[in-house]
């Protein structure tokens, strides 16, 4: 998975991308489910008690139960009785990556990975960063483009593998939409809703629509799509 | 975002459905009155459909023998408000309303609109775009989580991290 860092500042120094890769990388050595030695392996394993654990760890763990309740479970680290924080992960770790790089400095910048985008200040020229929402099924275009100065904006969505999101009430594949994307503030926030949202179906935009500051676009099965009632406000012009 | 006009959607919402239940009467249908509180005098226009027979159905629960609807879908008049035209159409099956669907709904102001998505917010949508945009960066599903952290793993192998 490419993770993309676009930088415009002039004066900072580069080194700070390579400061990113390893944070990155390190976070991946405690939180990866992938990997065997990781904290949350051996915690799944019941190897190593969650309190015991390095202090990122516990702090992810806790964001997951903090979201857990605040979703009424639509997010949840806990599916079909196993352990598997990695759907906030990413945005944490996106979210990690920008405080490197704005502790070295940087006002201007994005960080990309796995579909999500942590946007901060604009392109450079003044001009707002363009994030378009990818199309479900026409790889190379996008259905709406949102303007982000300080923005996240991350989507969730079924057309690529297909059934990986379950709903955590059910254990089974969420079916009501092919993708759900929420912009707002915080990365970590603005995943987990994604998530959120694309497990409950159509439904789930009501989660958004009552969360402050936030807003959701979510596409159907039939390639309709719905939106909060301040996501238009998000929006630039096409081309 | 949240609204903070929920008093003024309230009391929309009663208008529109007050609405629902003005038509121009072509042939007045008798109605049995079950829930609604705005216990219609009319229900619609027979625009489609002959002449309305009575459906039969279980003895009402008034004492005096309540008239009853034509089961069938009826589609109101168009009838203005202050925040546009509303024209809904309803579906009696079994003597009872068993669908009320909103032909056209208020959109010609913002803030009609906005209270019209509030209201019947599943009219809010769109057929999707596929827009070759100048973009700088995409949002959108990619891999699963657990490709993510394969892939996250061979990244960094390739940025020469690990």
């Amino acid at each position: 998975m490419p993770v993309t860092i676009d930088v415009r500042d002039a004066n900072v120094d580069r080194t700070a991308v390579d400061v990113v890769f390893a944070e990155l990388a390190r976070i991946d050595r405690l939180c990866s489910t992938h990997g065997a030695g990781s904290e949350v392996s051996r915690i799944v394993r019941g190897e190593l008690r969650s309190e015991d654990a390095h202090p990122d760890v516990r702090a992810v763990l806790e964001l997951c139960l903090r979201y857990e309740l605040e979703t009424s479970g639509w997010f949840s680290a806990r599916i079909r009785g196993r352990l598997d924080p990695t759907g906030l992960v990413k945005g944490w770790a996106i979210g990690r990556a920008g405080a490197v790089l704005e502790r070295w400095g940087a006002r201007r910048f994005f960080v990309d990975a796995g579909g999500d985008v942590l946007a901060r200040g604009d392109r450079g020229d003044g001009r707002p960063w363009r994030v378009g929402i990818r199309h479900p099924v026409e790889r190379s275009c996008v259905v709406r483009v949102v303007l982000a100065g300080d923005l996240a904006v991350a989507t969730s969505g079924t057309y690529e593998k297909g059934g990986h999101v379950l709903d955590p009430h059910t254990g089974l594949p969420a079916e009501g939409l092919v993708s759900a994307t929420v912009a707002g503030p915080d990365i970590v926030t603005a995943d987990v809703y994604a998530t959120a949202v694309l497990a409950k179906g159509p439904a789930g935009l009501a989660l958004v629509e009552a969360l402050a500051g936030y807003e959701a676009y979510v596409i159907r099965p039939d390639l309709r799509a719905s939106w909060t009632s301040g996501f238009d406000g998000l929006c630039g012009p096409p081309g | 975002m949240r609204r903070a006009a929920a008093a003024l959607v309230a009391t929309v919402a009663g208008v529109i459905w007050l609405v629902t239940f003005k038509v121009t009467p072509h042939a007045r249908l008798p109605v049995s009155a079950p829930a609604p509180s705005t216990t219609p005098a009319a229900v619609a226009a027979a625009s489609e459909g002959g002449g309305a027979t009575p459906a039969p159905s279980r003895p009402p629960a008034t004492p005096t023998p309540a008239p009853r609807v034509a089961n069938g879908s009826f589609t109101g008049s168009d009838v203005p408000t202050p925040y546009g035209d509303v024209q809904v159409r309803l579906t009696v099956a079994g003597g009872r309303v068993t669908d009320v669907v909103a032909l056209q709904m208020p959109s010609d102001r913002a803030r009609s609109e906005e209270i019209t998505q509030y209201v019947t917010p599943v009219l809010r949508s769109e057929a999707i775009q596929a827009q070759s945009a100048r973009i700088d960066i995409i949002s959108g599903a990619t891999f699963t989580s657990e490709a993510y952290a394969e892939s996250l793993d061979a990244a960094l192998r390739q940025d020469h991290l690990a």
